[in-house]
């Protein structure tokens, strides 16, 4: 197992918060760090699993990039996106992003079966943008205000609005073993 | 990018600060001094040090007294991070938050409120990590306040080095605490680091202890 992990970070201060408690979830397994900027079509060649990471609420340079990150959708592998991450795995099938705040331990109900988590938890949420109507992508769980968990309905690619990495690691872990 | 740090005088705050000065200017430093000694927000033993500590760095301090009371406080909070940015141009804010959310909430609305960058380098690092990272980063620091068994009055004053950091694991698994103080078990207080011009010595203390609580009160230190 060979994971690619793409930090989303333009300061490298901020990979602390948003990238290595990721890596410190999945720490057994090989895996790279690569920066947002070196994403190309080739990148994901040499990986089995994508994940790609969150960065800070004021920090929107990777939206300079999602062209790049498009050319991740043809590689067939399977993909986490987390926060930012989440916003980027939207716009590679040209999800309409919208402006929605949230800060904080939020509940979330799960509302269909999947391989990442069961049942109802809180979600540490964290961002300023979200998505509200979505044409490639089931909803498979949801807080009073926004789509928290998503899954494409051909491929196997997730996106949680949240940080997973905070009090939800078995997220990681499962997506890790799909 | 011009950074305020949220300053306890504390090794979370005080390395998180470290960490930061690494990649970016640390501008000033950012004190709330809680009347409040249980407070949920703020660290409170020993702050009246901390000027020292911004001697010794040669980094300004801003402090702002609260009277520590849950909501208000977070006004208080504002209003210091608001003095930072008009006063010291800064454009985000470093903290030393490892684990709780509910402090990290309230500062990530702030700076969010406000347009600033907002900086968690400690955030979710294991509580035996951040510890082998203060021996690591040469950061002296000494305990000023106990609440949890099996901390004993000898524990106050008492320096974390290595061996102390032995201790601690040792104690985390025996007796369920966390081994760096995330749960309030203890406070520290910073006294030398690679960034001190001068090391902060405590003169003179006295001990206030009773039944696994206590605090150092400290009543005369300089810098040497």
């Amino acid at each position: 197992m060979n994971i690619l992990v793409i930090s989303t970070c333009q300061e490298k201060l901020s990979e602390n918060e948003f990238v290595l408690p990721i890596t410190e979830i999945i720490k057994s397994y090989k895996f790279d760090i690569v920066d947002y900027t070196s994403v190309d079509s080739s990148i994901a060649l040499n990986y089995d699993k994508i994940i790609i990471c969150g960065t800070s609420l004021q920090d929107n340079d990777y939206l300079n990039f999602l062209e790049n990150f498009k050319t991740l959708s043809s590689s067939n592998k399977p993909i986490l996106g987390i926060c930012s991450g989440f916003q980027i795995v939207c716009s590679m099938f040209d999800e309409e992003i919208i402006e929605r705040q949230e800060i904080g331990m939020i509940d979330v109900k799960t509302e269909i079966d999947n391989p990442l988590i069961k049942g109802n938890f809180q979600a540490y949420n964290m961002h300023n943008f979200s998505v509200d109507k979505l044409n490639s992508f089931n909803v498979l769980a949801r807080s009073n205000k926004t789509i928290q968990l998503i899954s494409h309905k051909n491929l196997k690619i997730f996106g949680a609005s949240f940080h997973p990495e905070v009090r939800n690691e078995q997220i990681i872990t499962n997506f890790v073993l799909i | 990018m011009k950074l305020g740090v949220l300053f306890s005088g504390g090794k979370d705050s005080y390395l998180a600060m470290q960490m930061a000065s690494e990649q970016h200017q640390v501008s000033c430093l950012l004190t709330i001094n809680s009347s409040n000694k249980d407070s949920w927000m703020f660290h409170t033993p020993a702050i009246e040090w901390t000027k020292l500590q911004s001697e010794s760095l040669g980094i300004s301090q801003i402090i702002q007294k609260t009277e520590g009371i849950k909501d208000a406080e977070l006004v208080d909070l504002l209003k210091l991070v608001k003095r930072a940015k008009n006063q010291y141009s800064i454009q985000g804010i470093v903290t030393g938050a490892l684990a709780s959310t509910y402090q990290s909430t309230r500062i990530q609305k702030i700076c969010n409120d406000l347009g600033l960058w907002c900086f968690n380098p400690l955030w979710q690092l294991s509580q035996e990590n951040l510890l082998r990272l203060l021996i690591d980063s040469e950061i002296s620091s000494v305990i000023t306040g106990i609440a949890a068994e099996p901390f004993d009055e000898s524990w106050l004053g008492k320096e974390i080095n290595s061996y102390t950091v032995d201790e601690l694991l040792l104690y985390s698994k025996k007796y369920r605490i966390n081994p760096a103080g995330e749960g309030g078990e203890f406070e520290s207080l910073v006294i030398d680091s690679p960034m001190f011009e001068k090391k902060l010595e405590i003169i003179s203390s006295k001990k206030h202890y009773s039944n696994f609580s206590g605090r150092l009160e400290i009543r005369e230190a300089k810098l040497i």
